[in-house]
């Protein structure tokens, strides 16, 4: 071999060696995210409404195929915007909040009846973890009170311990659960810490079964749905006076009939 | 090359037992403490480390006569996170929900020092199949130990095995009780002390040879 043999070792190499390289990871690296951006921001929608329906109790644990997510979606959820006053309105200013309707409508008027049967609603909850956010959906019966479902999209907490959020087990126990005592004052629902069975009877309604090793988590979890809960107080509200007077004219055509 | 070749499958069966990355080189530590609560993470957990391990040292050996030996850490760990981005990409794209079943433990695969280990220890000095497949049983290695702390941690833990509930209520109800201890970072790090000690005491397998 000659004097000008491959020195790897020299200072052009080095250089020539860590620029080549950069380029080379930088460009796949952006190849790979910018090329499968659709498919996962896809994958992201439809996550979403899986959620908001596993919220809304409209599909298990198991999940159904994509079109009949989508399908399901449209039929039975609607996204509205409310003003701070609760009223439905169709233009987004500082102060409205989102939030949607489960819907039982007939398929044959889906989408186009604005009276279709509410048979609930679903808040969004945006709130901090342990670790990062934790996004979900608190859904509610038209009574305005009580908790119909609970799911959880997104978050960073600690698998197996405040990663349990995401588990079965933790959002069934939210059905049925009540925001309000008996003296019709606002509660909120929030996570306990142990077992629910072991706690006084009249908070029993109000809180469920916490996650063992995770209670900061719940900590944070129960905080985040009562300031949810706080700032779309006058929605439930509004949901409370329907179903009275609903109740009330119920009763007066029992009497009457 | 279509029959099996004897050294690659010594170079496996090293990695997998006799030189195993948890038990004998101790690296990976720290995501074995933190991946063994449930069986299933721990097994995805598996399967993503090994195929990263055994691509970026197949990478990494094609390209060791080239790199330069003062920055070759910066190209390995260059090689691997960009792998790694990609495959968490990949993931996410066709995969979505094992992708939000790992969520941050893709991203700690660029931190095991399993990966770099290997590409520093072996694929620097050898040919790309050999580092492939030595990439391959290592990976395997790590998902064995994983998958057995796993194991014990998710029984004595929670009383499950694959999210299934085993053990039956009646032994609850004589007063049995789940291990709260298994479910924390001890558990695991008492699960694999004692790993260690039961490998490296079987009698002839993993002698110190040199």
């Amino acid at each position: 071999m000659s004097e000008k043999a491959f020195d790897k070792n020299s200072k052009k190499n080095v250089i020539l060696f860590a620029l080549l390289t950069s380029v080379i990871c930088s460009v796949l690296i952006t190849v790979a995210a910018g090329g499968l951006k659709s498919l996962q921001q896809a994958n992201m929608e439809l996550d979403k409404k899986v959620n908001i329906l596993k919220a809304a109790n409209l599909i298990g644990q198991k999940k159904p195929a994509k079109d009949q997510i989508n399908k399901l979606y449209d039929t039975h959820i609607k996204e509205v915007t409310v003003d701070s006053q609760g009223n439905i309105t169709d233009t987004y200013e500082p102060g409205s909040l989102h939030l949607y309707f489960i819907q039982d409508n007939d398929s044959s008027n889906a989408g186009t009846d604005a009276n279709a049967q509410i048979r609930g609603y679903i808040l969004p909850i945006n709130t901090r973890g342990l670790w990062g956010k934790i996004q979900g959906y608190l859904a509610f019966e038209n009574d305005g009170q009580t908790v119909s479902g609970f799911s959880v999209f997104s978050h960073s907490e600690t698998p197996g311990l405040g990663g349990e959020i995401e588990s079965n087990w933790f959002q069934t126990n939210f059905k049925g659960k009540k925001i309000l005592n008996f003296r019709n004052e606002f509660v909120s629902v929030g996570i306990a810490k142990g077992k629910v069975k072991n706690m006084p009877k009249n908070l029993q309604d109000h809180y469920v079964d916490g996650i063992s090793g995770a209670t900061l988590t719940g900590k944070y979890l129960s905080a985040g749905i009562k300031q949810t809960l706080k700032k779309y107080d006058a929605v439930s509200i509004t949901f409370r006076q329907k179903n009275l007077r609903a109740l009330k004219n119920g009763q007066e055509q029992g009497i009457q009939q | 090359m279509s029959e099996e070749n004897p050294n690659y499958l010594e170079l496996i069966t090293r990695g997998i037992w006799k030189e195993n990355p948890v038990a004998y080189q101790v690296l990976g530590i720290c995501s074995a403490l933190a991946v063994t609560v449930k069986m299933s993470t721990a097994i995805v957990m598996g399967i993503a480390l090994t195929v990263v391990t055994a691509f970026s040292s197949l990478i990494i050996s094609s390209m060791r006569k080239r790199i330069p030996s003062n920055i070759r850490i910066i190209v390995e760990l260059a090689v691997i996170s960009s792998l790694v981005i990609v495959t968490d990409q990949v993931l996410k794209a066709f995969f979505y929900d094992i992708s939000k079943q790992l969520s941050i433990f893709v991203g700690l695969i660029i931190t095991n020092c399993i990966v770099l280990g290997r590409a520093e220890a072996f694929a620097l000095a050898n040919k790309p199949f050999d580092s492939f497949f030595d990439g391959i049983g290592n990976g395997l290695g790590y998902s064995l130990v994983l998958i057995t702390v796993a194991f014990i941690r998710e029984l004595l833990g929670s009383g499950k095995f694959f999210g299934f509930n085993i053990i039956p209520q009646f032994i609850y109800d004589a007063g049995y009780q789940n291990m709260g201890l298994m479910v924390l970072a001890p558990g695991a790090f008492f699960i694999i002390g004692l790993l260690v000690w039961l490998k490296n005491s079987l009698p002839g397998i993993s002698k110190e040879e040199r």
